[in-house]
């Protein structure tokens, strides 16, 4: 368990993970739960985000029912071109993810945007504006539903 | 979608309101709207997927997950829909998607797995490959981060309800 994380916030993380209540007064809910008031449950919550150990809080949206389209994108870029042709592909607000990653392809990106066209249209013009290519279109044929989140304090 | 979802869509996405004691009320004074009507219609883009789920995101390794990576498995395709089904319910497994082969990359599903050490890395893989059945995987450990972000859907500032 990460040092600074105690039972309580261990208790709140995996309770907020996979189901924030949906209510007037969603942290008053938890903390009826948890044995403690609503705003020791938000002062936690803060803690953690401040901390870095919550990233967000709030809607986790599925882009395909919301009409938009993503995929994983992978190509090789050689080292002396990566942080220039990476900065050019992180530039994109449709791109919301960019690892440079082991092996071969090296240079790897999440891509989201409103249409196929305009993937297609972003990829085409990153292996223009970098002179690589290819770059490889990994849209999921399944996306399987994990079932709950990494249970903290384990 | 219609026009009043989309204006849902865009005020949830103001993620410093989920960090205020009442979060559902500072979206219903952003959206002109009462806390009912907010609730109900959240309640049902829950219901119809439109959400896939209300909560909070980790950063793993500050979570205590020190040793994370991207798993790339090749798995017969015949049997990838019931591998990848298995994986997913692992609980260490927090993505997993299945995905086109290409050439010199014969994997097929993708796992994101979170360890707490090498060691419990290794052994969670361990675990998926019997899963899996297979020991032929990739691993996509990252080197380095270069962007990380959530995705904005229906990017427009919000209008006054009554400008």
């Amino acid at each position: 368990m990460h040092a600074s994380i105690d039972g309580l916030d261990a208790l709140i993380l995996n309770r907020i993970q996979g189901d924030f209540p949906v209510s007037e007064d969603p942290y008053g809910d938890i903390g009826s739960a948890l044995g403690v008031s609503g705003e020791e449950v938000l002062l936690r919550v803060k803690s953690l985000v401040e901390r870095g150990v919550v990233r967000k809080v709030g809607p986790f949206f599925d882009a395909r029912k919301m009409k938009y389209v993503s995929t994983l994108c992978a190509l090789e870029v050689p080292e002396e071109k990566l942080e220039e042709v990476a900065a050019m592909i992180s530039a994109y607000p449709q791109v919301t993810h960019n690892y440079l990653r082991a092996g071969s392809p090296n240079l790897w990106f999440t891509l989201i945007a409103e249409s196929r066209e305009a993937v297609a249209r972003i990829i085409s013009e990153i292996e223009k504006k970098g002179g690589v290519k290819p770059v490889r279109d990994l849209p999921a044929k399944k996306m399987f539903k994990v079932k709950v989140d990494l249970k903290v304090g384990e | 979608m219609e026009k009043r979802d989309i204006e849902l869509v865009r005020a949830l996405q103001n993620e410093e309101i989920f960090l205020t004691e009442r979060p559902f009320h500072e979206a219903a004074s952003l959206l002109g709207w009462t806390v009912k009507e907010v609730l109900e219609r959240v309640r049902a883009l829950k219901e119809e997927g439109v959400i896939r789920r209300f909560g909070a995101a980790l950063t793993p390794r500050n979570a205590g997950f020190k040793s994370n990576s991207m798993i790339a498995w090749d798995v017969v395709d015949t049997r990838a829909e019931e591998a990848g089904s298995l994986m997913s319910e692992h609980p260490r497994v927090s993505h997993c998607y299945i995905r086109p082969r290409f050439e010199g990359f014969p994997f097929n599903i993708y796992t994101m797995v979170h360890g707490s050490s090498p060691v419990d890395l290794a052994r969670i893989i361990d675990e998926l490959s019997v899963l899996a059945v297979s020991s032929s995987y990739r691993a996509l450990h990252s080197l380095k981060e270069f962007k990380k972000s959530s995705p904005v859907y229906y990017p427009k500032a919000l209008e006054p309800e009554n400008a």
